[in-house]
């Protein structure tokens, strides 16, 4: 007989309506044996009692269902961000508010590193900052012998030094579009896509993929996990070589390992391909790795003006987004994924993409009913009532782009699609009304990961600059928790193991340090994550 | 020439990417192409060809390579400029909505690169439709205004689509085309006169090497004055910036400092009927 283990709490939060709070959970065999009171397990024998999380409020693992690997890998360079945001290792970044303070952030960081040893800095956003233009000469005032390399936070723009510029041979006899010049036909230093940004990549070794799939990089992503009260979290368009599955079965393979990831492939190329691969990935499965779903991209971004929005399009005059799938292969994908019982989640941010998907999974099912498919839309930012309808009548799930809501509530208004349709953005009231089921995600790093952070905004709906965005579509606490819990673990289908905390589950909780409930719904954000347990091992911060 | 040539194909799907890349693998052009394809599947060569084949890359006897891209692009043409020896040219397929501009701005950017343009095949059956299309229309029209050279497949007695409008870039039907690779790689650079007539029947070769040093306002007007139904003009040309090496494709060019080059030494390719060899020493002479 192993060993139980029955930790006290001043509150257990389960999410599971018979028993909606206790004060005890026994844990066997890495699983959740009773939940009740400090006798709850004792009928099925010997108990350690544990009680360690005795002043903590224990509550279901928290289930990020829309995140990336690279949110962790990006802290290998330096953050220049506007926001406050906290490293993998803890270490608060004090957020950045003018282009001195980046500067000097920056300087800061290159003295821990070696002598002309690149300088890489992510997460800036000029959009925040009033000061003029970043360039090269205010870079040089770092180093102009070191290269250095800024990435924007949409990671579609850098700005580089004058050493940089030097190393991809750009100049003023340069003519590539994206490499920006100043009226004296000097490159700045501003880099705009890809094909701009790539000669420096190169030169700078700047590979973010290589970066995600280190050994390094996935205990990262752990670590800013367990930092959120994670224990389930998704990787959600994951390229999975074959070299990449073995590293990723040996780090999460390790014992004590505090996290379960659901990398989600990428569908690029042809459907039949695609399955296959999602075939043979789910086989390789494992309790801390669940293969199998595959990820569909649709549209752009809203606040790219590439989504694809209905009419009246953008309030700018902007010419509408754009697909990075044209609609007729989401209608082929769509239907091989559901005809080989493949689970998808699509990528829709615009209302016309998620309209399109909607048909092409009503196409498919036509063509291959399968009840149970659970395909889920994500970001459905633009989503109003007949979609939600639509969706629960397709039996897809929601994944709602909640912190839209505070990072680009005011640019939505002012720059994107408008105040009244900004204010149904992300309308989580109006999903969970028609009866859809709905997570709500960071999609970290393009936000910080932080579920309860992402329960905060779908509960108040504010804005960076503290307006409320549409109070009509504001949610209950009790109903943001199920969502970043229940809610979430439904989407992967793995709500019959995560997600609650009840009899015959996994021992995954996440430990805070105040009762998410009880304080002031402005407070939820604030509630402290002490750590998390995860199949039964605690893993205080 | 050590800069590796970028040609990207763009065109929607079932516009005839993959037969036009059928086609340039299975030519005996004599180059060691290298050609990153969306869909692996669809290649289809003789087998005797295949020197060696895996899940996402295959070799063939005369040299060229055919494999999938992954998941992300830049970092395959990095692989690519990292391979030793690096290929003769480099052809990427783009997707069928995507935008082939964005991927070919790389070689104008990229030292390491020299650009071998975009180049756009349209479905002579379907592109009218598709090009009004309220939810595609844009997008495809757009794969069309970036085109340096637009190929036309499965048209009925050569009648273009008329969605086309008037391009800037010279439209061909590839029906009456006997080789594709001339279009979409140009020539090799040689030492010397080479007997192109008869290398490419369809197509005329021009070439030039001389000692002169061009001025600023001459290496202007070698870019500006180009015959216009010329489809490719490389080389490398001395002057008073330095010596330069030049692409032309189409309506695009794009020039970028030459190492240690001694001579002027260019090479133009046209069709045949459309343009002539007087054509493209007419205009050397008048620069």
């Amino acid at each position: 007989m192993t060993q139980i283990t029955v930790f006290e709490a001043k509150k257990v939060i389960t999410m599971d309506m018979n028993r909606s709070q206790a004060t005890h959970v026994a844990v066997r065999d890495g699983k959740v044996l009773a939940v009740g009171g400090a006798d709850c397990a004792d009928p099925w024998g010997p108990v350690t009692h544990d009680s360690s999380l005795a002043h903590s409020v224990l509550m279901p693992g928290l289930v990020e269902g829309h995140a990336h690997m690279m949110a962790g890998a990006m802290w290998r360079y330096a953050y220049a961000g506007y926001h406050d945001r906290v490293d993998p290792q803890g270490k608060l970044w004090k957020g950045m508010g003018d282009l001195d303070a980046v500067i000097d952030g920056l300087a800061g960081f290159a003295e821990g590193l070696d002598d002309n040893e690149p300088l890489v800095g992510w997460g800036f956003d000029p959009i925040f900052l009033s000061s003029e233009r970043m360039g090269a000469k205010h870079l040089d005032r770092i180093s102009k012998d070191r290269p250095i390399a800024i990435i924007f936070s949409n990671f579609h723009l850098m700005c580089v030094n004058s050493k940089a510029l030097e190393m991809a041979g750009y100049d003023a006899g340069t003519n590539a579009e994206g490499v920006i010049k100043g009226p004296d036909g000097i490159p700045t230093g501003e880099l705009q896509e890809m094909a701009a940004m790539f000669p420096v990549m190169r030169r700078l070794g700047i590979d973010f993929r290589g970066l995600s799939q280190t050994r390094e990089a996935i205990s990262d992503y752990a670590a800013v996990a367990q930092r959120a009260g994670v224990t389930t979290v998704t990787d959600l368009f994951s390229s999975m070589e074959d070299e990449d599955l073995a590293v990723m079965l040996d780090v999460t393979g390790k014992p004590d390992f505090p996290l379960r990831i659901v990398p989600v492939l990428g569908a690029l190329g042809d459907a039949t391909g695609t399955a296959d691969k999602a075939e043979r990935l789910a086989k390789a499965s494992t309790d801390k790795l669940r293969l199998g779903a595959v990820k569909l991209m649709t549209d752009g971004a809203i606040q790219g003006w590439t989504a694809r929005v209905k009419w009246p399009f953008y309030v700018g005059g902007q010419p509408n987004g754009i697909w990075n799938t044209p609609p007729e292969l989401i209608f082929s994908l769509c239907e091989e994924m559901q005809k080989r019982g493949i689970q998808m989640h699509i990528h829709v941010n615009g209302d016309e993409a998620a309209e399109v998907t909607l048909e092409a999974i009503a196409a498919a099912l036509r063509k291959y009913p399968g009840p149970g498919h659970r395909h889920v839309l994500q970001h459905c930012q633009m989503m109003g009532r007949d979609l939600y309808a639509r969706a629960k009548e397709l039996g897809c799930c929601t994944n709602i782009f909640s912190n839209h809501i505070y990072y680009f509530g005011d640019q939505h208004i002012a720059l994107t699609i408008g105040r009244d349709r900004a204010e149904r953005m992300d309308a989580a009231r109006t999903a969970l009304d028609v009866g859809v089921n709905i997570a709500l995600h960071s999609d970290a790093p393009v936000t910080p990961l932080g579920p309860l952070f992402t329960a905060w905004c779908a509960v108040n709906r504010q804005t960076m600059s503290g307006q409320t965005l549409g109070a009509a579509q504001c949610i209950t606490v009790d109903e943001a928790l199920f969502a970043i819990t229940m809610g979430a673990a439904y989407t992967l289908k793995l709500d019959a193991e995560i997600g609650s905390i009840e009899t015959g589950k996994r021992a995954d909780f996440a430990i805070l340090g105040d009762d998410p409930t009880a304080v002031d719904p402005m407070h939820l954000k604030d509630v402290p994550v002490l750590g998390t347990v995860h199949g039964g091992q605690v893993h205080l911060l | 020439m050590t800069r590796l040539p970028l040609t990207v194909i763009g065109g929607y799907l079932g516009a005839g990417k993959t037969t036009l890349i059928n086609r340039l693998l299975a030519e005996g052009h004599g180059q060691r192409i290298l050609v990153m394809v969306n869909d692996f599947g669809a290649i289809n060569i003789d087998a005797a060809l295949i020197r060696s084949q895996s899940d996402d890359m295959l070799e063939l006897s005369n040299g060229c390579v055919c494999c999938t891209m992954g998941a992300d692009l830049f970092m395959a043409i990095g692989d690519v400029l990292d391979r030793a020896p690096r290929p003769d040219h480099l052809v990427i397929e783009a997707s069928g909505i995507a935008d082939p501009a964005r991927i070919a701005q790389v070689a104008m950017a990229e030292p390491d690169l020299s650009y071998g343009g975009v180049v756009t095949v349209v479905d002579a059956q379907n592109y009218d439709a598709l090009a009004a299309d309220f939810q595609i229309g844009t997008q495809l029209r757009g794969q069309v205004d970036v085109a340096d050279l637009i190929l036309i497949s499965k048209a009925v007695d050569g009648e273009v689509p008329s969605a086309l409008g008037l391009p800037d870039a010279q439209v061909l039907d590839l029906a009456g085309l006997a080789q594709v690779a001339p279009l979409i790689l140009g020539d090799a650079l040689g030492d010397g006169p080479k007997d192109t007539p008869d290398r490419h029947p369809a197509y005329v070769s021009w070439n030039v090497t001389s000692d002169a040093v061009l001025s600023r306002a001459q290496l202007d007007a070698l870019i500006r004055t180009r015959p216009s139904k010329a489809l490719r003009v490389k080389g490398f040309v001395l002057s008073e910036r330095g010596p330069m090496e030049v692409h032309c494709v189409g309506p695009s060019h794009n020039m970028k400092p030459a190492g240690d080059v001694t001579q002027t030494q260019l090479v133009g390719i046209g069709l045949k009927g459309h343009i002539t060899q007087d054509d493209f020493a007419a205009w050397w002479d008048s620069i």
